[in-house]
């Protein structure tokens, strides 16, 4: 032990350089933290939130009921009953459309997969319930995330032929096949 | 008859006024060893409970209360209940002693009473050593009824601790005691006066300025052995949190949980009592005399006495804190070598400089 090391011992000088340390955090006091319920982070902007089913503009919903994001889903969070509009048989919607949310990892799947954009993910998180069944969320209780969320709606496009009026597919834009 | 109830009456008065100040200091304790220590971590502390937290005692004081009182199947069902009073008496009990400022006397009714001193007896000092002892039993108690194998390490542990540190504790007022020629804390404290020069730390003689006696190894050591045997942080291995789940209280709930806590702050409170009032010259201020009796109010003398001794008590209380959010826990190998392989041979060197100092150069 040298001398150096020796007086270092003696004197606590190690202790010192730590205790100086919390000294100066209590001197130069900035917390880091955020008082939640009062005060909130701003989150990002591709945030992955509570999902909710969109409607047009005119009000109809988008979703056609062509089960992919039931498909797409990893957790089999969605469960969906598809049937046809009356009256128009090449039409379908989901008569019945069912989120597990309880079992729902947020991972978007199920949007990007969806073929007519009728799914979305919000930014509302703050969804602890103290009964778990009010996490299985029907399709009004979804729709009207989504309206509450998503006040600006898409536009309905005008369908051009009865056939591919199944996924709502506006081909007008599409470049045109030489004749 | 009347002379005896007189006396008992304000016994008992002084008695409930000191145990409001040391309850009051608990609380006060709890809430700002959240709070810096938060600070010192970037974090802000309890902040929900009042304005900025300032009420979290109380909020956790009816939340204990309220709390149910769970004993553990196959404890020691008496000793379960005695430990927690054990250690919260013996933890309050130590205060009749400390001299909370000067050693004045009151006439009631041909009554003399020192209003700032419970109990002046001229065994202080061997009062209070023999009382913290006592306090090692309800720890050692409380961990060995539980029934639980954490509870009965940290108690174990906290036995080996409390007498290996209570000996150093012991060894270094051993210094100041043969400066003070006196046991009693009120003479120790008298002794002091005049000026921080001639406070045991420093240990000039009375009539000079030289640190003949100084006592300063003395007061590293004590100050250490303190924090060790009020089982704070960096030595706080029977209620290690990591291993042991909170050691010797694991089991407790309730107000048997909340008298182990505060028995511990109350401890803290106490070893900061002692140290002000042995080394850091207990109510005297640092300068000859007081303020109060340069501009003529000496009957006011008191009042800046008590605030010095709360000013002293409270800095080491913040150092208490302070070490705590500095310093991770000391391994058990390492707290028994530090406390038997260098704490005791200081204090010992340190009885024998004092002597030899004392006969060459008597006070």
């Amino acid at each position: 032990m040298t001398f150096k090391t020796w007086v270092k011992t003696i004197t606590f000088y190690e202790l010192l350089v730590g205790m100086k340390a919390t000294m100066s955090h209590l001197l130069h006091y900035k917390p880091i933290t955020l008082q939640y319920p009062h005060e909130k982070r701003t989150l990002p902007d591709n945030y992955r939130g509570m999902l909710a089913l969109l409607r047009y503009d005119d009000g109809t919903e988008k979703c056609v009921g062509c089960d992919l994001c039931e498909a797409a889903c990893p957790s089999r969070v969605i469960r969906v009953v598809s049937a046809e509009v009356p009256g128009e048989p090449t039409k379908r919607f989901a008569k019945e459309y069912y989120m597990d949310m309880t079992r729902c990892l947020f991972c978007g799947m199920c949007v990007d997969a969806c073929p007519v954009d009728a799914l979305g993910m919000t930014r509302e998180f703050e969804w602890s319930v103290y009964d778990k069944r009010q996490l299985d969320l029907n399709k009004e209780q979804l729709l009207a995330i989504g309206d509450r969320s998503f006040p600006v709606r898409e536009k309905q496009l005008e369908l051009q032929h009865p056939n591919v009026a199944f996924f709502n597919v506006a081909f007008k834009h599409l470049p045109q096949k030489p004749d | 008859m009347t002379e005896l109830s007189l006396r008992l009456a304000v016994s008992f008065a002084q008695i409930l006024a000191e145990m409001g100040i040391v309850m009051f200091t608990v609380a006060v304790m709890t809430l700002a060893e959240r709070k810096i220590l938060g600070w010192m971590q970037d974090r802000m502390g309890p902040m929900e409970v009042g304005p900025y937290g300032i009420l979290q005692p109380l909020a956790d004081g009816i939340k204990l209360f309220f709390k149910e009182d769970i004993v553990p199947a196959g404890a020691n069902k008496a000793m379960f209940a005695l430990a927690p009073m054990l250690t919260m008496v013996v933890s309050m009990i130590g205060f009749a002693v400390i001299p909370f400022g000067p050693d004045m006397t009151l006439n009631i009714y041909g009554l003399t009473i020192k209003p700032f001193v419970v109990a002046d007896i001229n065994i202080g000092i061997l009062y209070i050593l023999a009382i913290a002892s006592i306090g090692a039993y309800g720890i050692i108690l409380g961990g060995w009824s539980s029934n639980s194998k954490y509870s009965l390490l940290g108690g174990l542990r906290a036995a080996a601790q409390v007498i290996s540190y209570e000996l150093n504790v012991g060894l270094a007022l051993v210094g100041v005691l043969l400066l003070a020629g006196s046991l009693s804390l009120v003479e120790i404290t008298e002794a002091q006066a005049g000026g921080f020069w001639h406070w045991f730390i420093w240990g000039a003689r009375p009539d000079g300025y030289f640190p003949i006696h100084t006592q300063l190894f003395a007061f590293v050591v004590f100050i250490i052995s303190g924090v060790a045997e009020t089982n704070r942080i960096p030595f706080d291995l029977p209620e290690a949190e990591s291993e042991l789940v909170a050691g010797f209280f694991t089991e407790y709930s309730g107000m048997k949980f909340a008298f182990f806590v505060s028995a511990e702050y109350a401890s803290m409170v106490l070893v900061s009592c002692v140290a002000a009032s042995l080394f850091l010259g207990g109510w005297n201020a640092p300068y000859p005399g007081t303020i109060f009796e340069y501009v003529g109010l000496e009957q006011l003398a008191w009042v800046e006495h008590i605030a010095w001794f709360a000013a002293k008590v409270y800095f080491f209380l913040f150092m208490f804190i302070w070490i705590r959010a500095t310093l991770p826990r000391l391994r058990y190998d390492q707290l028994m070598r530090f406390g038997w392989k260098v704490m005791l041979p200081i204090a010992l060197a340190n009885i024998i400089i004092t002597a030899i100092t004392l006969y060459i150069f008597p006070r």
